[in-house]
């Protein structure tokens, strides 16, 4: 009996280490891989942020009016975040090229999947982005006209909008990632509408006073004749 | 412009434009009358917009001629031309007619007299003036965004002391209409850069008292945009000619015609109990922006000055002019979009406004041009901070 057993776990041991043995080419392969992706991925970096910082990127970004981009950029500058991206994306494409090299079919296919997601990843995050800037972008417009139209509630005002955006922007970055598509549909309608909701409700209700004031103020300021106004800007 | 057009016209000394800013036709129809009766001894065009019913008619014994704009080469189908379009239209009619002298009336035409015309072209004619710039008769609390920001930055920026650079009605001689008009650098408004151009030059400038001007009643929701139209231009003139106002040191003043004018103000005092609330809600809502554009050290001075109480509300020259001063900078280096930043002084104006109102002792000429001129010395005592953040915006930042 004892030799059986003996012969069995030496029959096991050997299968192991035979099928260890034969992931070994692949793994070395994926390490190779990672390593030469890396060492790309640096040089690609390099010469990257280097053309960015001669071009002025981060000034034209600012020029073309994506102020908020360097707020959410490591080290405040764009050039940077996109640096960063480009190094990162070739170090994934490495690892993905690298689980293919193991030739078995559940890790082609895992790796087929994953370069299939890739551009839904990218498209997710371009709208991500794209929605704070303009979400930002617009917040900052409304409340600086609602400022100058002397509105009591214009940070209120800025807020709302910006995060009407900003929910509309996550929606869409998760539709991307086909996550949840039906509950993420049915979350975006509940909290866009709750936001919408929840501001009336502020303006009609929690801040009735608050408001009436700056309506009384802004009523009289309207049937007041002009001639009580004395001041002409131009 | 169709070539064309010129030949219709002929040759002229002078050519007088008119772009009133409403399309009222009877407003325009009587100026016309009140120009052309007064007789010029020498060949002169009138172009005036085509909403008028007086059209190529001119009365007798006059040597006006009357065109319309529409027959200068204006789009037809459009009669409401920007002031831009209009003064490119007339401008390129004058040079083509051969005039010595172009007029050009932008404002209300309601108060403009024959006088106007006179005083706008002669000094052009006679004394070789290249740019005669109005000087309107005005009540304490009339042209503010002038008097707060345009005329004391353009003076202390190019050194001449041109009471309105950005006119609108101005006379003009050829040299500078060929110069304006014409080159390889784009302008942003050919007409409101003209007192710029004349003083970077170093044309010869002069500034005539045309009376009173009329005005639209206000309106306050408009203000900022308003002060975006107007600080638009003037801030990006600030940026093409950097290398002139940073060798312009001091200013001097320019020869003057026809008589001043004062119109008295309101004699009630003035409540600025709203310009201050204005002031403080900007103060209380926009400091993130603000932060973006002002240094630490004029931020924490205007939210102080937003905790004070209206009678001791006082904003002091220096700071004001600091703060058109990092704008202007602001502008520049785009550290926001740049419609942000011109509509995000509102509150400020209005706070400078209240500090104005709270601190004119008296309302007579002497006190209202005593107050002038000290924000004026402010804002070239200030000019040294403003070449020194122009030339290292990131490091030199109090």
């Amino acid at each position: 009996m004892w030799d059986q057993v003996g012969q069995t776990l030496k029959e096991s041991t050997v299968r192991v280490v035979s099928r260890l043995a034969g992931l070994l080419p692949g793994t070395v392969a994926l390490l190779i891989a990672v390593l030469l992706a890396a060492f790309l991925a640096m040089v690609v970096a390099f010469v990257l942020r280097r053309f960015l910082r001669r071009i002025g990127f981060d000034e034209q970004l600012d020029a073309w009016g994506f102020t908020g981009m360097s707020q959410w950029s490591p080290g405040n500058s764009p050039s940077e975040l996109v640096t960063r991206v480009v190094s990162w994306s070739i170090v994934l494409l490495g690892f993905v090229l690298g689980l293919g090299a193991f030739d078995a079919t559940l890790t082609s296919q895992m790796a087929f999947r994953l370069v299939d997601y890739v551009p839904n990843v990218v498209t997710a995050i371009v709208v991500l982005v794209v929605g704070v800037v303009v979400a930002r972008y617009i917040a900052r417009n409304v409340l600086i006209e609602a400022v100058n139209m002397n509105l009591q509630y214009a940070r209120l005002l800025s807020l709302g909008v910006k995060w009407m955006v900003m929910v509309m922007a996550i929606a869409m970055a998760l539709d991307h990632l086909q996550i949840g598509s039906g509950i993420v549909h049915l979350a975006f309608g509940i909290l866009f509408g709750g936001i919408v909701f929840a501001l009336s409700l502020s303006v009609a209700l929690g801040s009735k006073e608050l408001v009436s004031r700056s309506l009384e103020r802004e009523s009289d300021r309207a049937s007041a004749p002009d001639t009580e106004e004395p001041f002409r800007h131009l | 412009m169709p070539e064309s057009a010129a030949p219709e016209i002929g040759e002229a000394d002078v050519v007088v434009g008119l772009v009133p800013p409403p399309r009222d036709g009877d407003a325009l129809e009587s100026a016309i009358a009140r120009i052309v009766s007064v007789s010029l001894p020498m060949r002169a065009v009138l172009v005036h917009p085509p909403y008028a019913a007086t059209a190529s008619a001119p009365p007798a014994n006059t040597e006006w001629q009357i065109v319309t704009s529409q027959q200068v080469g204006q789009n037809p189908a459009n009669t409401v031309q920007t002031l831009e379009d209009s003064f490119r239209a007339i401008a390129d009619m004058a040079r083509k007619a051969g005039a010595r002298a172009c007029g050009l009336i932008a404002s209300d035409l309601s108060v403009v007299t024959p006088r106007w015309i006179h005083l706008l072209i002669e000094p052009a004619l006679s004394q070789s003036f290249d740019l005669i710039a109005p000087c309107y008769a005005r009540h304490p609390f009339e042209g503010m965004i002038n008097r707060a920001i345009v005329y004391p930055l353009f003076r202390a920026l190019y050194g001449k002391q041109v009471r309105n650079p950005m006119g609108p009605d101005f006379g003009i001689s050829a040299k500078l209409l060929e110069r304006a008009t014409g080159g390889s650098r784009p302008r942003a408004h050919p007409l409101l850069s003209l007192a710029t151009e004349a003083a970077t030059s170093g044309m010869k400038i002069c500034q005539s008292h045309l009376g009173p001007r009329a005005y639209s009643p206000p309106d306050w929701t408009a203000l900022s945009s308003l002060l975006a139209l107007v600080l638009g231009p003037l801030f990006t003139d600030v940026e093409r000619y950097a290398s002139n106002w940073q060798r312009a040191r001091g200013s001097q003043p320019i020869p003057e015609f026809g008589d001043p004018l004062f119109v008295s103000g309101p004699e009630t005092p003035i409540d600025v109990t709203r310009l201050i609330d204005s002031f403080r809600l900007g103060a209380r809502n926009l400091r993130e922006v603000w932060g973006m554009i002002l240094p630490p050290s004029t931020l924490v001075e205007l939210l102080g000055l937003s905790r004070r109480d209206g009678g001791g509300f006082s904003m002091p020259d220096e700071t004001w002019a600091r703060i058109v001063y990092d704008f202007a900078l602001a502008y520049r280096v785009r550290t926001i979009s740049r419609e942000q930043i011109l509509r995000s002084i509102t509150p400020i104006y209005l706070g400078w406004l209240a500090s104005y109102a709270n601190g004119l002792g008296s309302l007579d000429s002497e006190a209202v041009e005593g107050r002038l001129e000290k924000l004026c010395l402010a804002y070239e005592d200030t000019k040294p901070y403003f070449v020194a953040r122009w030339r290292w915006p990131d490091r030199f930042n109090p």
